[in-house]
Order: structure tokens, then sequence, then C-alpha cells
């Protein structure tokens, strides 16, 4: 995957996301993406991060407004869900877990060629799991059940991924290499949506920042969107919660400064 | 004298049910996966009235039969998902309110028509009412739900782990349901006449719940399954031959059941399992 062009792959302008015959949950949403974008999706519960994720990925219709892609809606999409949606008991090894996410270009019959299985082969190296790979999912913890589902992203080889809470309930060494590799996705020019919960995460990976919460949106960059007074504002913390972000300001270095 | 093998009737079942195994155990195994267990129970009875009604109109016929509870079946499970469509009520509230339904209504019938079908084999099967009807039914059933699995495997098992990813990378993500309870139903009525309309169901769950036992991959699973449905069906027919008071579909069904008490014991992920587990720690 290399397009490397910086044009504006997907828009939205006045979308109001929600479900039917409810008080939409995202008013008037103004939003880009541009390959080698990571967008951070910040806010409260309930502020509807889910849902316009579910927007995006087609299997949820917005309530006003269209998604305008430049140039068609990508075939492949990547998702990665939140590990409640998934079955845990399933008799399935953790390779053949990370091969299915080659099953979308193989349809109903197509086997896993050398290629492809150089890609799995890979996929486990990279995210930390080669000496796991016969085991069944069930014995898995959390953060190798995520790094699991993280191969199977990769293998999928999408143009845009969709990532929704990726690093809840993950330990702080799985969750620095899972954000690595977000980068290396970033660094081959695709284009990745993720949910997440931590705002120092946010400065320190994300490109783009969109914050949800008390029916608005605003999107920009992490340093324009994420300060203290917006977050506030949003409804995602309180005042006194609010005064580490501040500290942070002073003195981290955000992306763009690092690139 | 004569052994089970030289009774024409002894052959036959047990090329039936063996044939039947082989589409059972699919089946099963993904009712078990899905959490479906229950459902497939509740379908079981779903499909009563359609049996009865087709009876009544057309006496014994495979084909009438056939088409009757399929339309029985295929009303409660898509009147069911409208239910939960567009009402509060849950999809497994609404399948267990209509099968009742259906089942009451059935009996009803079947009462008031004042049945010549001998309920005891309506309810739980004869080996002596495998014709050849029932025989063309089970390998059309075999041919077709093995058929689907081709195309149905690989949407099963990730709409099964995963169901948003899976939504998300389909256009239509429903037909996968429809199309396994329709198997589901015709799977049932299919084997109708050698383990009755209680019974049936049993040879479908029992050998999936006790493969689960042993298994890691979904491979192993499946054959595992075919294995113990095929013994199940095997063992359980010469008990009932040389037991004749016992009908086949419970003797069948208790057979599975043994295995799956021994395989809840024994298999490595049964007790056994949680035995070592805690050795370790």
């Amino acid at each position: 995957m290399s397009c490397s062009n910086k044009f504006i792959s997907l828009s939205t302008s006045g979308l109001d996301i929600g479900y039917n015959n409810q008080p939409a949950l995202i008013r008037n949403l103004s939003f880009y993406l541009t390959h080698g974008d990571i967008v951070a999706v910040i806010g409260h519960n309930g502020s509807g991060k889910s849902t316009f994720v579910k927007t995006i990925l087609g299997i949820h219709s917005a309530i006003k407004g269209h998604l305008m892609w430049a140039n068609h809606r990508p075939h492949n999409i990547a998702y990665l869900g939140q590990l409640t949606e998934f079955d845990r008991n399933f008799p399935i090894q953790v390779k053949d877990l990370v091969a299915m996410g080659a099953w979308k270009s193989l349809g109903f019959f197509g086997t896993i060629d050398e290629k492809q299985q150089r890609l799995i082969k890979n996929a486990l190296e990279q995210t930390g799991i080669s000496d796991i790979a016969k085991k069944p999912i069930y014995e898995l913890s959390s953060g190798q059940l995520q790094r699991t589902l993280f191969a199977r992203t990769i293998v999928q080889n999408a143009e845009l991924i969709l990532l929704d809470e990726p690093l809840t309930a993950i330990d702080q060494t799985t969750q620095t290499h899972l954000l690595d590799l977000i980068d290396t996705w970033a660094i081959e020019k695709r284009m990745v949506i993720l949910v997440m919960h931590d705002v120092s995460a946010a400065l320190h990976h994300c490109t783009k920042a969109l914050l949800l919460g008390a029916g608005k949106a605003c999107f920009g960059t992490p340093r324009e969107i994420l300060t203290p007074q917006n977050l506030i504002a949003h409804g995602y913390m309180s005042e006194s919660q609010s005064n580490w972000i501040k500290q942070m300001y002073q003195t981290s270095p955000t992306v763009e400064e690092v690139l | 004298m004569l052994e089970f093998w030289d009774y024409a009737f002894m052959k036959r079942a047990l090329v039936a049910t063996t044939i039947l195994s082989f589409s059972f155990s699919p089946v099963g195994a993904f009712l078990v996966l899905r959490r479906l267990s229950l459902a497939g129970e509740a379908m079981s009875h779903a499909v009563v009235p359609g049996i009865v009604i087709a009876f009544v109109i057309a006496g014994l016929s495979v084909t009438s039969m056939l088409i009757g509870g399929l339309i029985a079946g295929l009303s409660v499970v898509l009147f069911s998902s409208f239910l939960a469509k567009v009402t509060i009520i849950r999809k497994d509230a609404g399948l267990a309110s209509l099968y009742l339904i259906a089942l009451a209504l059935g009996i009803f019938i079947l009462s008031l028509a004042g049945s010549a079908v001998p309920l005891k084999s309506f309810l739980f099967g004869s080996i002596l009412g495998i014709d050849n009807g029932t025989m063309i039914l089970i390998g059309a059933t075999t041919t077709i739900t093995l058929m689907s699995f081709a195309f149905l495997l690989r949407p099963l098992i990730l709409s099964t782990i995963d169901p948003v990813y899976y939504e998300s990378q389909v256009r239509w993500s429903n037909w996968v349901d429809y199309w396994f309870m329709f198997l589901v139903i015709l799977n049932l009525l299919a084997a109708f006449k050698a383990l009755g309309t209680l019974m049936a169901v049993g040879l479908m769950i029992l050998p999936a719940t006790a493969a689960r036992y042993w298994v890691i991959t979904i491979t192993g699973y499946l054959l595992t399954t075919l294995v113990i449905s095929v013994l199940s069906s095997w063992i359980g027919l010469i008990i009932s031959f040389y037991a004749p008071a016992v009908p086949s579909g419970p003797a069948i069904v208790l057979v599975a059941g043994g295995f799956f008490l021994f395989s809840v014991c024994f298999g490595p992920q049964g007790l056994k399992l949680q035995k070592l587990q805690k050795k370790e720690t």
C-alpha cells in the first residue's frame, strides 16, 4: 500500500449521527481524512464514538448528511472492535484467527498462498505473538488477544483502519507496542481512526483529533482540540482533572514537532 | 439366529442415520458455537403444526410433511426476527413464545383430527418408519447441507467470532443467519421419521457439545462431532434393535448423552482440565 498523495480521501460536512427517533448524538460534524492520518476520537461514554466509527464503516447510516469519498469508498476497510463484541470461546488457534485477515481477498474458497503465508508470519512477529501462534484463543489474556487482532488487521492490509478502543484493558507495555504499530501504519500512508481515552497518547501519536461530547464535535490537530478548556466543555473531564494536561502542554512535543 | 445386520430395515436405518450424521454434525456444531443450542430445540417444536396439518391433509407423505414443516419453521424464525426488530421483545423471547404457540397448535390439530398417527413414533421416531421417501429426503438434505457449508463456513466462523467485524466486511450480512436456520429446520425434518420430533435435536446438539471438550480447532471440532454422531447412531440403533420396546430416538440420544457425560469428565477441556489448572496454581 503506497499511495502518497496528500489529498483528502474522506470528508463530511454537516453530518448528524445517531439513532432514528432519538436526538442526534453528534450534530453538524465536519471532518476530513488524508492518507497517513491518525485521527484520535475522544469523548465521554455515550458521546457517540462507536456510532461514529460504525457510520464510517458503513454499517450504520447517518441521520443527516453524507460521507464524501474522494474517489470511491475503499473496498478494503479494516475494523477492530471492542473486545466485548468478540467471542473468546470459539475453538480457533491464534494463527488461524490472524489468517482470517486474508479471507476478504480469498472469498469463499480461496486458499492462502505463499505470499500471504509470509504476511501472516510477519504479522505474528511484528505483534510479538509468534510463540503463542498455536494457542487456542480462549487461553489468551486481553493483551494477547488484542495483539492477535492487530496481527489480523496487518494481514488485512487495508487502506483505512478503524480501531474502537483497542487500548482499553491493555497493560502499558502492550499499549506502547501497539501505538508504535499504529505509527508504522501512518508511515505506510494508511488512514487510521482510533477511538481512545488516553489524551497524552493522542497528543503524541495522532495527527488529528476529533472531540465528541455534549452533542457537539470539534476537529483539528490534537494540540488545537485537546485543550483543557475543550475537554471540560465537551464533558470529558472536570476542571481539577484537567490540570495535568496543562502541565503536559508545557513539557511535551507534539507529533508535528517530532516529525 | 439372525443378527441385526441381517434385517433390511436395520441396514436402512444404519445407512440413514450415518448419512444424517454428516449433515447434522456441522449444523449442530454451529448451533452450539453460535449459542443457539436451545433455538434448535425450539425449532424442532416449531415445525410440528406444519407436519400435523400436512399429515391431516395428505397422510404420511414425505413431500407434504417437508413443505408443511418448512413453512411452519420458517414462519416462526422470520416472525420472531420481525418481533425483535420492531418491538421491545428480544429474539429468544419471541422465539420461545412462538414455538410454544406452534407446538400447542400442532397437538391441538392432531387431537381434533382424531389422530391415526401413533403418537409415540411421531414424538420419538421409529426405525421401521424409514421408507424410500425418507431415504431420499435424508440424502437430499445432506447434499444441500454439505454444499451450503462450502459457502457458509467462512461467513459462519467470522460472524460467530466477531459479528460486528463480519458485518463491516460484507454487504449483506443477514443471509448467513437465515440460510443457517433454514438448514436447521431442513435437517430436523429429514430426521423426523427416524428420530421423532422430540429426539431429532438431541443427535444434533449432544455430539457437538461433547466434542467441544476435546478440540481446539474448528476442523477438529467438526470431525469429532461427526465421529460421535455416527457412533451414537450405530450404538443407539443396535440397542433399540435388541430392546424392541425402546424407540430408536431416545436410544440414540441417550448414547450421545453418554458421550457427552464421558467428555465432561475426561475431555481435556472438561473437568479434568480444571483439576490440572488448580494443581498448577
